[in-house]
């Protein structure tokens, strides 16, 4: 998903005739400063829009979601038509689960722990794939080598096996080591982007500039160089969210998540292909739903940033 | 070339020695340890038990020490049988233990390709593996060549066709399927084509998973059933061919979606280079300049992202195999999780990373081949 | 075949037999997402065969939009072609289709690029690629084709061609490329070769080998050479007639002696005077004062008028064209008197400039 999609064409046609136009037009926005400029062009940015606004009514759900709709094991429905449960048409507006639980009560309540293992899966992979691809990438040398072989080790093996396999034997149904196991196994690639990028930042002039002023190195590579990688870590931060999501879903449907009273959007998801001959379609739908939107408005809301954040996207 | 080939196959080597290391620390961090493992295995005898022990160096106590030598057997570098060192490097044939047998070295430890015990099966790991192979293989393989065949056609005709209705419907598509979580994705096919278009008596042509359909045929993989296969191999062809469309799909929706934009940009980006205005200013057909030209140096960059993508196929395969019953290596990984079956987790985790160096490898080769600008030595 | 010497280049002068190609009131535009930029607004020239003729100005001015017109190897959109003819050989190939065309690019008109460095592709032996075109446009056999690279290489200095001739153009220096994209263009004989900016991205000794080697080849084989350059020195060596071209429209023609040791127009003058040179020490160098005007917003008179140091009342009114001047070669009021303008031009004869004086 690297190309900007759905633009006029002319926009990425710009003809070596042109560009002292480009240039002309830099100068009239010089005005304007760097954040700026990126608000102005992800204003621009359709889909990222529409993605903002799909998060908002995620987020919205999340915080308030449980307060509105609480969910309570107890509240059940027991006149169950079957073991597909209610239909959404019996049972308004998602259905029910086999056991009658509210299909929209478990969306509602699913979403703020599957945003929160999101969130805090990004924070833990982001700090630590900084550090570590920023350590790399500007001391480079024998640093570098130790923590890139490691960092290709991690990546030569499936990531979902250590997933798993950790969920299964250290994750004992709790949220913190789940959250611990997806931060600590998410950073790899992020650390080798940022290595890649402090590699070529670190050889400009204005790496130089501080240097010679005397700038300590710490100072350098996280004061003045970081903010200039600042593009790319996030765009990636973003996939990690979704990543995170979709991958709690997976081990939560596979029963080696969250313990089945904590209710995520992977826990709603559990158990839902036992009934699939019986055609409880709503049963996961919804919840899967949720997921796919979320991740969909996710990955609209990085291709904005990608192109807002850009120092070399032209106007 | 030869040499370009064993310089990055020794360049691999690290890695692979990293992943033995790490399937060792496996099976140490687990609860309860090997030796729990093996008391868990109801089908063999305590004479049998310690024979196990002995063989996999399974010491008693955590130390140091102890630790090296249980590392050392598990390898196939040490024989427990002894105690003492230097017998310990040596095999009851009197040659260094590390070596092949038929060189008089033992035959214990992944060396020598004994992966351990299956608890759930009470059977050897190796040939618990084995036995999931084909379907695993067949699944990927059809998946890769379909996932690769596929993004290029839909990426480079979006490229040349940039902005028409069939790239901006692509695009839109890609944003769809790459969001899509692959097992749900794989739960609605099922209620779609398996479940509603059965019920609703449209068709009974999908079926909703496993690999044949059981009251036809003998089991999957069995001596019967391959005897059964040659007897009607047009039929068993189909039947297999009916199993593999849904999973297939599942497992290559995300990759297609993801690298037919790749594959766009990378067409993209080779039009765009002076090279194309050369070919062009030579008076080639259109169809020369994108097929010829721009064409090969755009596979540059996809030969390496579908090979940075290849550990994926393997991810893909265990949540495709799950949802579907397949009976491969990926459904094997989830029971093997499931039951806390330590040593085949092992074998499944040496046997993929192993796959994936191999892959690697292999693009490397193939990258070596269509770019003349890589240097064999 | 005989290489003219005398020239009457001027683009109304009547078209005799031996015109090649003619180009009359060639306009291109590309349409941007700001605006409209008008790259090539009303040229007109024609060039005879085995004529050299240069095509001088700074970067920007429409010259390499010009000669990717001729080639129609412009992306439509956000190129248009607005209005014009290319007469080629009695033929306007701009109505030309597609597969018609193809048979003209590498056959009768031949283009080398700016950058040999990337202009070949990197992935396929310098022989492939000039087989290619061979092949294509000659019907020989893969071996034949194979035999006409070597011989083509050899044509232009290139030492044991047929060892060159299995290589990849990254195993080549710049020069080298840059000598395998002319045997490239001159394989197929083509009556018209348009090198835009040949030697700029080379180093100075190699820049004067490859101007050699194209005079070279020029004179024995006869073609026609269309010599795009910023670079008036490379003008001077190579071409008989010169063009200069700014903001999209030609604004002097004459032959290389005329233009270069006595300009008429204010901005050829600038140009030659802002040539450095020797007993300049010291001084500052002479500039064009300003910029090229931005392509959307042209002045409303003569497009020099803001930079020029001669420009009086009318040039701020009315817009200087070529095709009405008179003198015929130079688009300018200080020679042209300016149509219902009161004040009658300061004709000033050709006078010499001396380089960067």
């Amino acid at each position: 998903m690297s190309d900007q999609p759905l633009r006029t064409p002319a926009t990425s046609r710009v003809t070596a005739l042109t560009d002292t136009a480009a240039a002309d037009y830099e100068v009239a926005l010089e005005s304007l400063n760097q954040w700026q400029l990126a608000w102005r062009r992800f204003r621009r940015h359709r889909l990222a829009l529409v993605g903002v606004a799909i998060l908002a009514v995620m987020v919205f759900l999340a915080v308030f979601g449980p307060i509105i709709w609480p969910y309570d094991p107890l509240d059940l429905r027991r006149d169950l038509p079957g073991p597909q449960g209610f239909d959404p048409i019996a049972m308004p507006p998602f259905g029910s689960d086999g056991a009658g639980r509210s299909v929209f009560v478990l969306v509602a309540n699913g979403a703020r722990l599957s945003m929160l293992i999101g969130t805090t899966t990004m924070l833990i992979a982001v700090t630590i794939g900084v550090l570590v691809g920023a350590v790399a990438g500007f001391f480079g040398g024998w640093v570098d080598n130790l923590l890139m072989r490691f960092v290709d080790l991690v990546l030569s093996i499936p990531f979902l096996f250590i997933v798993l396999v950790a969920a299964r034997f250290f994750g004992g149904g709790e949220l913190v080591p789940l959250i611990l196991i997806f931060g600590l196994l998410s950073w790899p690639g992020l650390a080798r982007l940022v290595r890649a990028l402090y590699l070529s930042l670190r050889e400009q002039e204005f790496v130089l500039a501080a240097r010679a002023v005397g700038v300590g190195d710490l100072r350098i590579a996280f004061r003045h160089i970081l903010p200039n990688a600042i593009g790319p870590v996030v765009v990636s931060a973003t996939l990690i969210v979704a990543n995170a999501i979709i991958l709690e879903a997976f081990v939560s449907y596979l029963n080696f998540g969250l313990k089945a009273q904590d209710i995520s959007w992977g826990n709603a998801l559990a158990r839902s292909q036992e009934r699939i001959a019986v055609g409880n379609w709503w049963w996961p739908f919804f919840p899967g739903m949720a997921i796919a939107l979320t991740v969909i408005a996710i990955n609209f809301l990085g291709d904005g940033l990608r192109d807002a954040l850009d120092p070399r996207a032209k106007e | 070339m030869t040499k370009y080939i064993i310089r990055r196959t020794l360049g691999l080597l690290p890695l692979f020695v990293g992943a033995v290391v790490i399937s060792f620390l496996l099976m140490r961090a687990a609860p309860g340890g090997p030796q729990a493992a093996l008391a868990g295995i109801k089908s063999i005898t305590q004479e049998d038990r310690e024979k196990w022990l002995r063989r996999w160096c399974l010491q008693a106590e955590v130390t140091p020490i102890n630790m090296l030598k249980e590392f050392g057997g598990w390898l196939g570098v040490l024989n427990c049988d002894s105690d003492t060192v230097p017998e310990i490097f040596f095999s009851a044939q009197g040659g260094l233990n590390v070596l092949p047998a038929a060189l008089g070295g033992g035959d214990n430890g992944i060396l020598h390709g004994d992966l351990g015990l299956s608890i759930r099966a009470g059977r050897p790991v190796v040939d618990v593996i084995l036995e999931r192979v084909p379907a695993t293989l067949l699944l990927t393989t059809t998946a890769l060549a379909l996932w690769v065949g596929i993004a290029i056609l839909i990426g480079t005709y979006a490229a040349v066709h940039r902005y028409s209705l069939f790239d901006q419907g692509m695009t839109f598509l890609a944003y769809v399927f790459y969001s899509l979580p692959t097992f749900w994705l794989g739960l609605m096919l099922i209620f779609f084509f398996a479940v509603f278009l059965r019920t609703s008596g449209v068709t009974d042509f999908f079926p909703s998973g496993g690999i044949i359909t059981t009251r036809d045929w003998p089991p999957f993989n069995t001596p019967q059933y391959w005897a059964a296969f040659g007897e009607r191999p047009m039929a068993a062809i189909v039947d297999i061919g009916r199993h593999l469309v849904l999973p297939v799909f599942t497992l290559v929706a995300v990759n297609i979606a993801a690298d037919s934009r790749f594959v766009r940009a990378a067409m993209l980006e080779a039009l765009n280079q002076d090279y194309i205005r050369t070919a062009r200013a030579k008076g080639l057909p259109a169809r020369t300049v994108i097929a010829k030209h721009a064409f090969r140096n755009a596979m540059l960059p996809v030969v390496t992202n579908v090979a940075l993508e290849l550990p994926f196929l393997v991810s893909g395969a265990i949540v495709t195999e799950t949802i579907f019953t397949w009976p491969g290596l990926g459904r094997l990984f989830i029971e093997s999780v499931g039951a806390r079956d330590y040593f085949v987790l092992m074998g499944l985790l040496l046997v993929s990373t192993v796959f994936i160096l191999i892959a690697n490898l292999l693009a490397d080769i193939v990258y070596a081949i269509v770019d003349p600008r890589i240097r064999y030595d | 075949m005989t290489v003219p010497t005398t020239v009457t280049a001027p683009a109304r002068a009547s078209a005799g037999n031996d015109v090649l190609l003619e180009v009359r009131d060639l306009r291109t535009y590309f349409h941007v997402l700001d605006g409209t930029v008008k790259a090539v607004d009303g040229v007109s020239f024609s060039v005879r065969r085995g004529q050299t003729i240069g095509l001088v100005g700074e970067s920007g001015c429409g010259k390499s939009v010009t000669a990717l017109t001729i080639m129609r190897l412009l992306d439509i959109p956000p190129a248009e072609i607005a209005s014009g003819e290319i007469i080629f050989e009695g033929r306007d190939l701009l109505t030309l289709s597609e597969d018609e065309m193809r048979h003209v690019r590498g056959n009768d008109i031949a283009m080398i690029f700016q950058e040999p460095m990337t202009s070949l592709n990197p992935v396929y032996t310098v022989g492939d690629q000039i087989a290619e075109a061979v092949m294509l446009h000659q019907r020989l056999s893969k071996k034949e084709a194979w035999n006409k690279a070597i011989e083509s290489l050899r044509a232009v200095g290139i030492n044991n061609p047929e060892r060159r001739v299995k290589q990849y153009p990254h195993e080549l220096s710049g020069g080298m490329r840059q000598r395998v994209m002319i045997a490239m263009a001159l394989s197929c004989d083509p009556k018209l070769l348009i090198a835009d900016e040949p030697t700029t991205a080379l180093d100075v000794t190699i820049q004067a080998q490859i101007l050699e080697l194209i005079k070279d080849v020029q004179d024995r084989t006869g073609t026609a050479l269309m010599l795009i350059t910023h670079d008036l020195g490379v003008v001077a060596e190579t071409v008989h007639d010169v063009l200069v071209m700014y903001a999209g429209r030609i604004v002097e023609t004459g032959t290389v002696e005329d233009v270069l040791l006595a300009p008429k127009h204010p901005y050829t003058e600038g140009l030659l005077r802002s040539i450095p040179s020797r007993g300049m020490k010291g001084q500052r160098l002479n500039v064009i004062k300003g910029t090229v005007p931005n392509p959307f917003n042209m002045p409303k008179g003569c497009n020099f008028a803001p930079r020029c140091p001669y420009a009086f009342a009318p040039c701020a009114e009315y817009d200087p064209r070529i095709e009405e001047a008179n003198p015929p070669d130079v688009a300018c009021w200080l020679y042209t008197p300016a149509p219902g303008s009161p004040i009658p031009p300061r004709i000033r004869p050709r006078r010499p400039v001396e380089v960067g004086a």
